[in-house]
C-alpha cells in the first residue's frame, strides 16, 4: 500500500477538461516534483488532494483511506498540509500567531497556546523568521511570506507537505537558502513532499522523482536527470521539433 | 486557554462588585443610565464575538434583541422571569443557528446586507402577525423593580464581557480570527470553518436575546417596531467601530463613548445625536479604522519594512 | 381576480418599475466603476424630492423644470463627496482592501446624516403637493397625468443613459472601467475623471428620480431608505455592474411589488420587499445571478 495513491483522477470545469485520467503513487518520505507549463493542471491537482474541490472521476487514497470526499479541514487533520501559490497569510496577525494557529489545529490539535507558541518558534527558526515573530504578517517581503506559508503548513504537523511554487519570485540566494531549509526540515520531521515548481534548480536538487503534466495528462515520470532528457518532455515544453 | 491575569480579574470583580451597590446610593436617574450602559456593553460584547473576530459584520443584531423581548412578553404571566429570560436567550440562539446556517455562506458586505434584510424581514413579519392578532402593543404589568432589573442587566454585561474575553484568548478565538483574515487558508490548516462561524453566531445571539427580555420588563411594554428597531443594530455597529478591537476592551470603550453622547443629546435633540453618530462612523472608517482601542493601547501595528 | 389582468395594475407596475430602474442605474454606476456600495442612494432620492417640493411650494416652479435643478444639485453633491471622502477611501491601500464593506459603512453614515439633517431642517411632517393630477382615461384604465409624466420622463432618461453609455466617449470609458479597471487605465482612460463622472451621473439620476416621485408620493426625511433597498435588490438581481440587465431587473421588481401586494395585502408590502431582498442575496452568493465583473 502506497502512502498517497491517485487513481484515475479526472477533473473538468464545464466543458474544460483540466485533468485527464491521472494515476500515480507517492511513497513515504519521497520528494516528488511536479512540473508542467501554466494551465497544465498542477494547481488543480493540488486542490483535489487538499479537498478544495472534488474529482469528477477517480479516487484519492492517503495512508489507505479514501479522502476525495473530505473537506479541507478534515484532510489537513489526516496529515496533509499545503501552501498556496499566491500567498494567503493571516495579514493582520503577527507572524508568530500565524504559525500558532497552525499548531492549534491541523493534525496536532494542540490545546495549549503556550505549547503551540513554543513549537511555532522552533519552526520559525527553521525558516529564518524567528526575528520577525512579533511583526504583522503583512509587513513581510514576498520571500518572507512564502516562508511563512511553509511555516504555517508545517505547524499543523503534516506527514505529507504540498508546496505550490514556493520558489517563484525569489532571488537566487533566497532560493538556495530556502532549499537548505526545506531539506533540513524534511529530515527532522520525516516529511513526504509533493511540490509544484518552475524553478528547475529546486526540482533537480530536491526531488527523488519528477512527474510532468501536459494539458491535463501525465506524460512522463522518472528521475530528474532522465526527465530533462526525455524527448516527450522537451517536445511539450518547446513544441514538437520540426 | 491562557490563564487570566490576576490584575485583570481583580479589576473585573471590583468593578462589577462596586456597580452592584449602585442602587443603594445612586439616584433613579443614575441607575437608569447605568442600566442602559450595561445593556449596550452586553450587546456590543456579544456582537464582537461574531463580528469583531470572524469579520462577518452583522447589521441585524436588533433581531435577537427583539426576539428576546417578544419571548418575554409572550410568556409573561405563565413563566417566572428566571425561566423566561434564559428561554429568550435560547430562542434567539436557535433562531441565529437556523438563519446562520444558510446566511454564513454569504460573505463580506453581502452578509452585512443579508443580516440587515433578515432582521427587517423578521420585524415586518412580527408586525404583521401582531396586527393579525389585533395586538398593536402588549403590556407587562407587575415587572420586577428597576433595581432588580439593573442587577440582572449588570450580570448580563459581566457575562458578555467574560465570554468575549475568554473566547478572544482561547484556541477558538485564534480560529475565528484566522477565518476573518483568510477563510480558505483557515480551512486548509484544519479549522472547521462552517462549524466555527455558526457557533460564534449562536453565541453572539444568546445574550442579546436575554437583554431584550430584561428590557421588555424594564420598558413594561412591547411594540414590534421598537423592539426590532434597526437603530439598535446601528448603535451596536457604531460602538464596535468606535471601540474597534477584537477583544473585550473595544466594546467597553465604544459603549462608554456612545452612552455619554446619548445622555448628552438623545433626549434633547435626537436628530443631532443621529447626525453625530453618522459623522462618527464616517470619521472612524476613514481616519481610525482600528478604533479607539488601538489608539489607546497600541497593538500589532504595521511596521515599515 | 379580474383586477389582476386589468391595465390599471400593469400601469402602476410600469411606473414603479421605471423609478427603480433610474435609481438602480445610478447605484450600479457607482458600484460598477468603483466597487462602492452606496447605502445613501435612496437619501439622494429624498433630497431630490424635497428640492422639487420646495421649489413648487415657494416659487410655483413646475417639477418638470425643477427636476433639472434637483438633478444638477444631486450631481454636484455626488462630485463633492467623491472629492471629499471617497477619493481618500479609494487611494488608501489599507482601507481599499475591504473596499465594499468600508464603503457600505461610510455611505451608511452619510445616509444617517442626510436623513437627520433633512429631519432637522424640514421637520418630519409628510409633505405633498398636487401637480398634473387630472385623470386621463385610456379605455378602462384611469391614470393621473403626473404618473404618465413619470413614466415618459423615466423612459427618456433611461434611453439617454443607454445611448450615452453606448456611444459617447465618456460612456464607453465608464463601461471600460466596469469591465476591467487596470486595462482601462492602460488604454488611456482617465480613471479619476470617470469616477467623478460616475458619481455625478449616479447621484444626478437619483435626484431626478426623487423629483419625479415628489409628484405622486408623500415626502418625508426617511422616505429614501426603501428605495435604497429596492435599488440594491435590482442591482444584485441584474448582476452588479451589469447596467442593461439592471434595467430589466428594476422593471421586474416593480411588477413583483405591485402584483405581489395586489395578490396578498398592502400590509405585507415590506415583508414582500425584504423577502425578495433576502432571496436575491442568497441566490447571488450561490453564483446563480451571473458573475460579477472581476
Amino acid at each position: 500500500m502506497s502512502f498517497l495513491t491517485i487513481n484515475g483522477v479526472s477533473k473538468s470545469f464545464g466543458g474544460l477538461q483540466a485533468l485527464r485520467d491521472i494515476s500515480f503513487d507517492v511513497e513515504q518520505q519521497e520528494v516528488v516534483g511536479l512540473m508542467g507549463a501554466n494551465g497544465a493542471g498542477k494547481t488543480t491537482l493540488f486542490s483535489l488532494i487538499a479537498g478544495h474541490s472534488r474529482p469528477s472521476l477517480g479516487s484519492i487514497h492517503f495512508k489507505g483511506r479514501p479522502i476525495a470526499a473530505l473537506r479541507p479541514d478534515h484532510i489537513c487533520r489526516q496529515g496533509i498540509a499545503r501552501t498556496f501559490q499566491i500567498v494567503r497569510p493571516f495579514a493582520n496577525m503577527t507572524v508568530l500567531d500565524n504559525v500558532i494557529v497552525g499548531a492549534l489545529y491541523g493534525v496536532r490539535q494542540e490545546r495549549s497556546t503556550a505549547r503551540a507558541a513554543a513549537s511555532a518558534m522552533d519552526i520559525l527558526a527553521d525558516l529564518n523568521l524567528a526575528n520577525r515573530a512579533d511583526d504583522p504578517a503583512s509587513s513581510l517581503t514576498l520571500s518572507g511570506q512564502k516562508r511563512l506559508e511553509i511555516a504555517r503548513a508545517l505547524a499543523t504537523g503534516p506527514e505529507l507537505l504540498m508546496l505550490d511554487e514556493v520558489m517563484a519570485g525569489l532571488t537566487a540566494t533566497e532560493v538556495s537558502e530556502l532549499l537548505d531549509s526545506i531539506r533540513r526540515i524534511k529530515r527532522r520531521m520525516s516529511l513526504t513532499i509533493l511540490m509544484v515548481e518552475h524553478v528547475m534548480q529546486a526540482l533537480m536538487r530536491l526531488s527523488d522523482r519528477v512527474m510532468v503534466l501536459h494539458h491535463g495528462e501525465l506524460i512522463a515520470q522518472g528521475k530528474p536527470q532522465e526527465i530533462v532528457a526525455d524527448p516527450k518532455v522537451i517536445a511539450a515544453y518547446l513544441g514538437p521539433s520540426t | 486557554m491562557q490563564p487570566v491575569p490576576i490584575r485583570t480579574s481583580l479589576i473585573f470583580v471590583a468593578v462589577i462588585g462596586a456597580a452592584s451597590f449602585l442602587p443603594q446610593f445612586g439616584s433613579e436617574y443614575v441607575v437608569a443610565v447605568a442600566l442602559s450602559f450595561a445593556m449596550w456593553v452586553a450587546l456590543a460584547q456579544s456582537w464582537t464575538v461574531l463580528c469583531g473576530m470572524t469579520g462577518y459584520g452583522s447589521f441585524g443584531h436588533a433581531a435577537f434583541y427583539g426576539m428576546g423581548a417578544y419571548v418575554q412578553v409572550l410568556t409573561w404571566g405563565t413563566l417566572s422571569p428566571w425561566l423566561s429570560v434564559p428561554l429568550a436567550g435560547l430562542v434567539s440562539c436557535l433562531f441565529a443557528l437556523a438563519a446562520g446556517y444558510p446566511a454564513l455562506k454569504v460573505r463580506g458586505p453581502y452578509f452585512v446586507m443579508l443580516t440587515f434584510g433578515l432582521a427587517e424581514f423578521l420585524k415586518f413579519s412580527i408586525i404583521g402577525i401582531e396586527a393579525t392578532l389585533g395586538q398593536f402593543s402588549r403590556l407587562i404589568i407587575g415587572a420586577p423593580s428597576p433595581n432588580a432589573l439593573y442587577l440582572a442587566m449588570l450580570g448580563l454585561a459581566a457575562a458578555a464581557t467574560l465570554i468575549t474575553y475568554v473566547v478572544s484568548n482561547s484556541r477558538f478565538g485564534y480560529g475565528l480570527r484566522a477565518i476573518r483574515e483568510e477563510e480558505q487558508a483557515a480551512e486548509t490548516i484544519g479549522i472547521p470553518v462552517a462549524r466555527y462561524k455558526l457557533t460564534a453566531f449562536g453565541l453572539s445571539a444568546f445574550i442579546p436575546g436575554m437583554v431584550g427580555a430584561v428590557m421588555a420588563m424594564r420598558l413594561s411594554y412591547f411594540e414590534p417596531s421598537q423592539a426590532f428597531d434597526a437603530l439598535i443594530s446601528f448603535n451596536i455597529v457604531v460602538m464596535a467601530m468606535i471601540g474597534g478591537s477584537d477583544d473585550a476592551r473595544g466594546p467597553l470603550l465604544g459603549a462608554l463613548f456612545l452612552i455619554g453622547l446619548s445622555e448628552l443629546l438623545w433626549a434633547r435633540a435626537p436628530q443631532v445625536y443621529m447626525i453625530v453618530l453618522g459623522a462618527l462612523l464616517v470619521f472612524f472608517v476613514l481616519f481610525a479604522p482600528q478604533g479607539l482601542a488601538k489608539q489607546l493601547f497600541g497593538g500589532a501595528r504595521r511596521r515599515a519594512t | 381576480m379580474s383586477t389582476l389582468f386589468s391595465g390599471q395594475l400593469l400601469f402602476a407596475a410600469l411606473v414603479v418599475g421605471s423609478i427603480y430602474v433610474l435609481i438602480a442605474l445610478g447605484l450600479n454606476l457607482v458600484f460598477g466603476t468603483m466597487r462602492l456600495l452606496d447605502a445613501a442612494h435612496g437619501d439622494i432620492v429624498m433630497l431630490g424630492a424635497y428640492t422639487s417640493f420646495w421649489l413648487f411650494t415657494l416659487s410655483g416652479m413646475s417639477p418638470l423644470l425643477s427636476m433639472l435643478v434637483a438633478g444638477a444639485l444631486s450631481a454636484g453633491f455626488g462630485a463633492a463627496i467623491y472629492y471629499g471622502l471617497f477619493r481618500r477611501l479609494l487611494a488608501n491601500t489599507q482601507l481599499s482592501q475591504r473596499l465594499e464593506g468600508n464603503s457600505l459603512l461610510l455611505f451608511f453614515g452619510i445616509s444617517i446624516i442626510l436623513q437627520n439633517v433633512a429631519a432637522l431642517c424640514f421637520d418630519t411632517t409628510p409633505r405633498a403637493y398636487t401637480y398634473l393630477d387630472g385623470i386621463i382615461r385610456f379605455g378602462n384604465v384611469a391614470m393621473t397625468g403626473n404618473r404618465i409624466a413619470v413614466l415618459i420622463i423615466a423612459a427618456v432618461l433611461c434611453a439617454a443613459a443607454f445611448l450615452f453609455l453606448r456611444f459617447h466617449i465618456y460612456g464607453l470609458a465608464i463601461k471600460a472601467l466596469i469591465q476591467h479597471r487596470q486595462a482601462a487605465a492602460v488604454v488611456g482612460v482617465n480613471i479619476e475623471r470617470i469616477q467623478l463622472l460616475s458619481f455625478a451621473i449616479g447621484f444626478g439620476l437619483a435626484g431626478l428620480a426623487g423629483s419625479l416621485l415628489s409628484m405622486t408620493e408623500q415626502i418625508t426625511p426617511f422616505m429614501g431608505f426603501p428605495f435604497t433597498v429596492a435599488g440594491f435588490v435590482t442591482v444584485i438581481l441584474g448582476g452588479l455592474g451589469n447596467l442593461t440587465r439592471g434595467m430589466a431587473a428594476g422593471m421586474f421588481l416593480g411588477f413583483v411589488e405591485i402584483y405581489g401586494v395586489a395578490l396578498t395585502s398592502p400590509s405585507l408590502h415590506s415583508v414582500l420587499i425584504y423577502g425578495v431582498f433576502i432571496v436575491v442575496l442568497f441566490l447571488q452568493s450561490q453564483g446563480l445571478l451571473g458573475r460579477r465583473p472581476s
